[in-house]
């Protein structure tokens, strides 16, 4: 909750003064709202997929869907919700739809830029790929938690999942990394 | 090594391709055709379509129609023409 203090609370009356105004249809002003958010929407996608044209045509997506919902829209907290909770819905959508499908290994996916770090690179890089191995709701559920810094809870409200479940998740995942990484490694975390 | 920390860094935002608004912002302009006007467009094209094939159910119809009276005529005459053809062998007959 507090992360999204931080972000609305940035400037949230712009944003308010930017949602009404899109919902008249002003270009210029959706611009702003999907500056404002993209970072979010696409790392989101990104960091779920490991494929960053995927992540952006589904981040692309969800910013139309916005678009058109927007006038149902009533504050830029709604907002933010909104966004948090369709991209992750479609990318649960988009994961099981391609289960159907034959699917290439994930070492052959392109991988994503790999933003300025200040940690280590290669453990960051190791990080990225074994949370894109884990289990798709376990999957957003750090990224939710690691990405956009949200309180179990939070998470549980985003996903529509109980807290429990999301507590759950996240304790077997942390362990599943540590264990994998020490045997990667060698590293005692 | 603290877990938390590193996956927080490895986690974090990524921004977005270059362009990826303007992007966004060109798809919402090209607006599609609102479901009224679709939906109004349909209703055109199917009304269009029932009346070109009522028309034409309507003509080939009448056409039958007249092809069979003219056979019908046809047949008809070639009866009269021969209980005349009888009734003028009879006459015949009687004045020999």
């Amino acid at each position: 909750m507090l992360t999204q203090v931080a972000i609305t609370g940035t400037r949230p009356r712009a944003i308010s003064e930017a949602i009404s105004e899109a919902m008249t249809d002003d270009p210029e002003r959706f611009a702003e709202l999907v500056r404002e958010h993209q970072a979010m929407v696409f790392s989101m996608a990104c960091r779920y997929l490991r494929n960053r044209a995927l992540a952006e045509e589904i981040a692309q997506d969800v910013f139309l869907q916005l678009y058109r919902k927007l006038p149902k829209l009533e504050s830029s907290d709604h907002v933010l919700h909104w966004l948090r909770w369709v991209t992750a819905h479609r990318l649960i959508d988009h994961s099981r739809h391609e289960q159907r499908r034959p699917q290439s290994p994930l070492d052959s996916a392109p991988e994503p830029a790999v933003p300025a770090n200040e940690g280590d690179p290669l453990l960051a890089d190791m990080l990225r790929q074994l949370v894109a191995e884990l289990p798709e709701n376990a999957r957003l559920v750090m990224i939710l938690r690691y990405q956009e810094d949200l309180d179990p809870m939070d998470i549980a409200q985003a996903l529509e999942m109980p807290l429990a479940t999301v507590k759950s998740h996240l304790q077997r995942s942390l362990a599943l990394l540590r264990d994998r990484l020490t045997r990667k490694k060698g590293v005692g975390i | 090594m603290n877990l938390d920390d590193e996956l927080k860094s490895a986690l974090r935002r990524e921004g977005a391709p270059l362009g990826f608004t303007q992007r966004v912002v060109a798809r919402a302009r090209t607006k599609p055709i609102p479901k009224t006007a679709m939906f109004r467009m349909i209703w055109a094209a199917g009304i269009a379509a029932m009346l070109v094939i009522g028309f034409t159910a309507a003509s080939e119809y009448r056409q039958v129609k007249a092809e069979r009276a003219a056979s019908q005529a046809v047949v008809a005459l070639r009866i009269a023409a021969a209980k005349l053809n009888m009734t003028r062998d009879k006459v015949l007959k009687l004045e020999n």
